[in-house]
């Protein structure tokens, strides 16, 4: 079971860690970002204001790989709303590896039609602003939004996060069942729950794709779930 | 557009009626889309929507009752709800049968969408009768640019002026006139008043075989008692005068005038293979075999009139004459081989033969209706008939009937009295067997011989069906047995009870349903027509029936009868044995839809029968 107690403290401290922040923080998206308070930890699941999150990438090491395109949309009482869907290519140094190309599909000339990534950075800090990020298999969107806050304001936010895959890892792991890692993959747990295929390696696709798993997760037999149980 | 939508956008423009809608538009609504989740068992609409909204099912299953419980649909992957896209003044209760992911659209904001686009606005604004109704006016209209003889009119047909005689008029001379003329006929007429007429045939027959000499005057050899037809007739109802009648001249009247003459020759040249060409060959055949030769054209010419899009009822109307040109040919032979019948009679056809609602390779219905005048001596005369008769039939394919309503069964085989005598059985006491005689006996139509037999007995039989509430109530609940299904889950066929089926049974689930009905409607306000069509027309407006009830039930059945003729030309042609199983991936959704209302209509006529009950 998840501890409470350290848990509790977990979120406490990214919510007096922003509150640290914002006073040193410089104007700008990220001061904008963190003046807006995260949801509490027993905030009930239809009352979490999520943005939903995916990165395309070059690779999985934040420092030396670059973050190609995102894709966003807002998960808000228990509704998927695709007005507020937001899908951005960035505009990076050098030129695609081919192997690469062929799994995000962006090619260089996007890529060169692509904004900067202080703007792309800028607009998604504003989505996520009071919002729980949500995404499947944290890692990625983690560091590479990290590093790019780093790179572009000098100081990382807290980001208070929710794993689908987490999800999906702790519910198998309660029941007490051997399973395959590949049973964790987007496509996999969202055949599991029925839900029809999507064309997966798009940012906002899969985007999409993990709010809708989210539903289809918390639906299946938990109703009452308060922010404390889901968060990483 | 970013690809993440171009998914949902491709699955939104797929269906019915967003296919109508053009890609930027369809855009503009999948911007408004909110996805949700709902779980099994929850009620819709989702927690969090409160506004009148459309719903469309990515994935799972939801399924609609009334306010008392009853099942009325089910709607599963790709279907579109909008139970919610008014305020739900019917009480509708929605649930989901299983998890489901579903689109949702807050409706007022769609309208605004889809405004400039009259057909999807429509098929939203407008009920399930009301796009039916489009749906057979847009069907009707294809018919008539393919029209053929059921949509012409005998004014594009007939000769003027026709050539008259008067009565006084010699034998000689008329016949000199029609020479000069190039006529093969000639009207009597005294002072505009026509008495008769006089063809080529009977100037032979009549005449010159009987030895009478040609310096009498022409009224001695006329036909008197001249069938005629008003200018304002189809075509087709010339053909069936002269088929019935067996003549080839027919005079054209206009508010009673003679004005003109229409003969078989010129209906004929109008269309090549056709109902009015087989006609005329079967009047020529000799032997029963030349009959079963010409009988390998009606699959044939039922598959060439479906393609053609034809309507249903020009189809059923033209298989059912050409029936009744092979049955009075049969009747004409058996006459030439058995004398000539010892008293006056008619051979009757019951059930579709007799509502002109016949399809190729349907079994025969036939009854003989006989002069009181029958002595027991006479019946060989008459078993003879039926036998030489229904054998002939069967040879050319229409096979004997399964329930043996047939003119060989003595039984069926009766005095005019007699008839008399079972309808008021029928009708006092409709124990179970009577009702299902009901159903054929009460759909009866005079073939060949003297027709005056049967209407006497039809018309008491009205007048005591329009009194006998009993009767009327007996024949309803008989009706209400076959009930039409609920519509479609997926690609199954949803029936009454929950239960899915792998095919529609179009027969005995939509179309029998509506010719119940109908007879019930004839039967109860006296309408003596037989055919579906008419009696409804008929009944509109009386307390039976409402005119716009009459309306929905005619485009229902309208649109039952044509899924059924195209699905039983795809057999024939096939080379396959017709039948009424349509299997609902052989449709598309909106034809599903339009059945869907079919069905709506049909459940309501027979709700508000079990009302009256």
């Amino acid at each position: 079971m998840i501890n409470h107690h350290i848990l509790t403290r977990w979120l406490v401290g990214y919510e007096a860690q922003r509150k640290r922040m914002l006073k040193r923080a410089p104007s700008g998206p990220l001061r904008d970002f963190l003046s807006v308070p995260f949801p509490t930890l027993n905030t009930r699941f239809e009352q979490i204001p999520f943005l939903a999150v995916d990165f395309e990438t070059t690779g999985l090491d934040a420092v030396k790989d670059k973050l190609l395109s995102v894709g966003c949309v807002d998960l808000q009482h228990q509704q998927i709303t695709l007005a507020s869907c937001y899908h951005e290519v960035i505009h990076t140094q050098g030129s695609l590896e081919a192997n690469n190309v062929t799994i995000h599909q962006i090619t260089d000339d996007q890529k060169d039609q692509g904004k900067p990534l202080a703007e792309v950075v800028e607009q998604l800090l504003n989505r996520l602003a009071g919002k729980v990020m949500l995404v499947h298999f944290a890692r990625i969107e983690r560091q590479f939004l990290r590093q790019a806050c780093l790179e572009l304001y000098g100081m990382s936010p807290p980001l208070p996060i929710v794993d689908t895959l987490v999800v999906a890892k702790r519910n198998l792991d309660k029941r007490d069942v051997a399973y395959d890692p590949s049973e964790l993959r987007l496509s996999a747990l969202r055949a599991k729950y029925g839900l029809p295929e999507h064309y997966a390696h798009n940012a906002l696709n899969d985007a999409i794709a993990t709010a809708e798993l989210l539903l289809a997760q918390v639906c299946d037999g938990g109703e009452n779930l308060e922010l404390q149980q889901l968060i990483l | 557009m970013d690809s993440a939508l171009t998914e949902i956008s491709e699955f939104i423009h797929m269906l019915p009626p967003m296919d109508l809608l053009p890609g930027n538009v369809i855009e503009q609504v999948v911007k408004e889309i909110s996805i949700s989740y709902v779980r099994r068992g929850q009620l819709l609409p989702p927690q969090g929507v409160t506004e009148e909204t459309l719903y469309i099912l990515r994935k799972g299953a939801l399924s609609y009752v009334s306010a008392t419980g009853e099942l009325l649909g089910k709607f599963g992957e790709g279907d579109i709800c909008s139970v919610f896209c008014q305020i739900n003044t019917e009480n509708i209760k929605v649930s989901a049968d299983e998890d489901t992911l579903l689109y949702s659209i807050n409706y007022q904001v769609f309208h605004q969408i889809i405004i400039e686009y009259p057909d999807v606005l429509a098929f939203f604004q407008q009920t399930s009768e009301q796009r039916l109704n489009k749906k057979m006016i847009q069907v009707n209209e294809n018919a008539i640019l393919n029209s053929s003889l059921l949509n012409s009119g005998i004014d594009k047909f007939y000769h003027s002026p026709v050539v008259t005689v008067t009565s006084t008029t010699s034998i000689q001379q008329a016949a000199i006139l029609m020479t000069e003329k190039n006529f093969s006929c000639l009207v009597i007429a005294d002072n505009d008043q026509p008495l008769g007429i006089v063809t080529d045939k009977d100037i032979r027959r009549r005449c010159v075989a009987q030895g009478i000499a040609a310096d009498q005057p022409v009224s001695s050899i006329m036909t008197g008692d001249m069938a005629t037809i008003d200018i304002k007739s189809t075509a087709y109802d010339a053909l069936m005068m002269m088929t019935q009648k067996h003549i080839h001249h027919l005079p054209v009247t206009n508010n009673s005038q003679l004005i003109g003459m229409v003969t078989v020759t010129d209906l004929m040249n109008n269309e090549g293979e056709n109902a009015v060409n087989i006609t005329s060959i079967i009047h020529k055949a000799k032997t029963v075999s030349e009959l079963v030769d010409i009988s390998v054209m009606i699959p044939k010419l039922q598959i060439r009139m479906a393609k053609l899009g034809t309507t249903a009822d020009h189809v059923g109307k033209s298989i059912s004459a050409i029936t009744m040109a092979f049955t009075i040919r049969l009747i004409e032979m058996a006459e030439k081989l058995l004398g000539p019948a010892p008293v006056a009679y008619a051979w009757l056809a019951a059930g579709s033969q007799a509502r002109q609602e016949q399809f190729a390779h349907s079994d025969q219905d036939n009854a003989l209706i006989i002069s009181n005048d029958m002595q027991p001596q006479h019946s060989f005369w008459f078993k003879d008939l039926a036998t030489f008769v229904s054998d002939g039939l069967a040879a050319c394919g229409f096979i004997y009937c399964p329930g043996d309503v047939m003119a060989t069964n003595p039984q069926w085989c009766q005095t005019q009295h007699k008839w008399q005598q079972y309808f008021s059985q029928w009708i006092n006491s409709p124990d179970p067997k009577a009702l299902m005689h009901c159903s054929t006996f009460f759909d009866l139509t005079t073939v060949y011989g003297d027709s005056r037999l049967l209407e006497s007995v039809r018309e008491t039989m009205l007048k005591t069906t329009q009194r006998s509430t009993l009767f009327i109530a007996h024949l309803s609940r008989n009706a209400l047995n076959l009930r039409p299904p609920l519509g479609f889950f997926r690609d199954f066929v949803l029936i009454q009870d929950g239960e899915n089926k792998a095919t529609l049974d179009l027969k005995h689930n939509g179309i029998a349903p509506i010719v119940d009905l109908a007879r019930i409607y004839a039967l109860s306000e006296g309408i003596a027509t037989v055919n579906t069509i008419e009696r409804l027309q008929q009944a509109a407006g009386t307390k039976s029936l409402t005119k716009s009830s009459a309306a929905n039930l005619i485009d229902a059945y309208e649109f039952l009868s044509m899924l059924r003729m195209v699905h039983q030309a795809k057999k024939l042609q096939l080379g396959q044995q017709p039948n009424n199983y349509l299997s609902p991936k052989e449709i598309s959704k909106l034809e599903r839809e339009h059945l869907k209302g079919a069905f709506k209509v049909i459940k309501t006529l027979q709700d508000s029968r079990k009302l009256a009950l």
